[in-house]
């Protein structure tokens, strides 16, 4: 199935999407219940969906993406933003996990599924 | 190249073949009695945790750091073996020494593989190795003892404590040769199930350790079957394997280290067997050096020490063969 996502709002057009699916089946989809089950005014949810506001917090997204059944990674990417414990690990080690991502930006998926860490040998 | 994959040492050279690929995995075990009597294999008890020395440079010695490599960590006075595998039978060339000493003919460490004598194995006619040769068809244990006691199999010969650990390269046939055993497999298909042993696993201080001789044990050193000139001497991994004792491997990784082995005598009494593998192939004759190395309850008399607890002889009640055609193939505690 594909989707029309509208590139200036690409989070909300997904969201709203994604929730409307689920609502042909499921009342409980609806704007109003859902906004409820993630923690935030049915409003805000609906302006979120019509890209009226930036959005919402990477809480409320990853609440957002266990209810459409979703990655977090991926919802959190649509809306601009990178996981906190992302963050965490490239803080750690900043000019590594640059230069590693630099380098397999262009690397087809099948060349990046499994990363070979070598064994060092030293002076012995 | 090498990488550490589930606790085993993955070798691979895809400059040379595909299929040349091949693991090492260190086999906790029963320390079997130094008691004069010459025993059959014990079990093995799942695969010592291994990590990269690099993940925790900041708390092991520096010379670890500096010969890279990985580590594992042993108590005292507790034994291993390694085991060989590789899942297409690819012949590898390896040499093996503890503490920098060659575990097949007791020399001190040189680059480059010797045929006269021969100072080293060939997987996969050699299915594991569970001590220094000291003679033909039998080896002492390998039992891991604090560096720098004047126990290792390096102290003995070199009188220096210098390296420890277990030192391992590995050499991968040629392509060519190779193609000519795979062509030979598939002609010869229909005599399938020829020698395919396995040795199942039972699924049940001072910092650098390195490796001593311990109990006598039945074991040959296959004979490398090919000529030298099959070995592709151009290609070649090595690897630093350091041992850690298991009271600083928490200290170390955060991580609880395996839980101490039950004794041979233990195992023996609740009716658990022994293994003997079949083997018809000739094997080298072993080492007057290694021969003349003092075991780790000799030398701990002569000290006054104890440091090999649990030595008590042990009735061997129940022994599996192993590899022979039309027998079982399996080892299990």
């Amino acid at each position: 199935m594909y989707y029309y996502i509208h590139m200036s709002n690409p989070f909300g057009t997904y969201i709203r999407t994604q929730r409307e699916a689920r609502r042909q089946n499921d009342s409980s989809f609806s704007v109003r219940q859902l906004a409820t089950r993630i923690g935030v005014e049915p409003s805000y949810l609906s302006k979120v969906e019509r890209g009226e506001t930036p959005p919402p917090s990477e809480e409320k997204i990853r609440r957002l993406a266990n209810e459409l059944n979703d990655d977090p990674d991926v919802l959190l990417a649509m809306a601009g933003k990178v996981s906190t414990d992302l963050q965490d690990v490239i803080r750690r080690r900043p000019a590594l996990f640059a230069s590693l991502l630099r380098d397999l930006k262009d690397a087809p998926e099948h060349a990046v599924l499994r990363l070979v860490r070598e064994v060092r040998d030293g002076e012995w | 190249m090498i990488e550490l994959t589930h606790d085993s040492l993955s070798f691979s050279f895809p400059e040379v073949h595909a299929d040349a690929r091949m693991s090492i995995e260190f086999q906790r075990t029963l320390r079997i009695p130094d008691d004069g009597k010459t025993h059959f294999l014990p079990p093995g008890m799942g695969r010592f945790p291994m990590k990269h020395v690099d993940d925790y440079a900041d708390k092991v010695p520096v010379r670890w750091q500096e010969r890279g490599g990985v580590m594992l960590p042993m108590f005292q006075s507790e034994a291993m073996w390694m085991r060989f595998h590789s899942q297409d039978r690819y012949p590898f060339l390896l040499k093996i020494a503890s503490g920098k000493i060659n575990a097949v003919t007791g020399e001190e460490w040189v680059d480059g593989p010797n045929r006269a004598p021969q100072d080293y194995v060939v997987t996969p006619d050699q299915p594991w190795l569970d001590g220094y040769c000291v003679k033909k068809g039998e080896i002492r244990q390998f039992v891991a003892v604090p560096l720098g006691k004047g126990y290792t199999a390096e102290e003995q010969i070199t009188g220096k404590a210098e390296f420890g650990g277990v030192q391992i390269v590995a050499y991968p046939i040629k392509k060519e040769e190779w193609e000519k055993i795979l062509a030979e497999r598939a002609a010869s298909r229909a005599q399938s199930g020829k020698f395919l042993s396995q040795r199942l696993m039972l699924r049940c201080c001072s910092m650098d350790m390195g490796l001593a001789p311990g109990g006598r044990m039945k074991q040959d050193i296959t004979e490398d079957p090919y000529p030298m000139d099959v070995w592709d001497l151009r290609n070649s991994s090595r690897c630093f394997v350091h041992i850690a004792n298991s009271l600083n491997w928490r200290a170390i990784t955060g991580e609880a280290p395996p839980t101490i082995p039950p004794t041979a005598k233990d195992y023996s009494d609740a009716g658990l067997p022994w293994f003997d593998l079949y083997q018809d192939g000739p094997a080298v004759e072993g080492s007057e050096a290694l021969r003349g190395l003092k075991t780790v309850k000799d030398l701990s008399a002569e000290k006054g020490e104890s440091i090999l607890p649990e030595n008590e002889p042990v009735p061997t009640v129940s022994i599996v063969e192993l590899g022979k055609q039309g027998r079982s193939i399996v080892r299990e505690g």
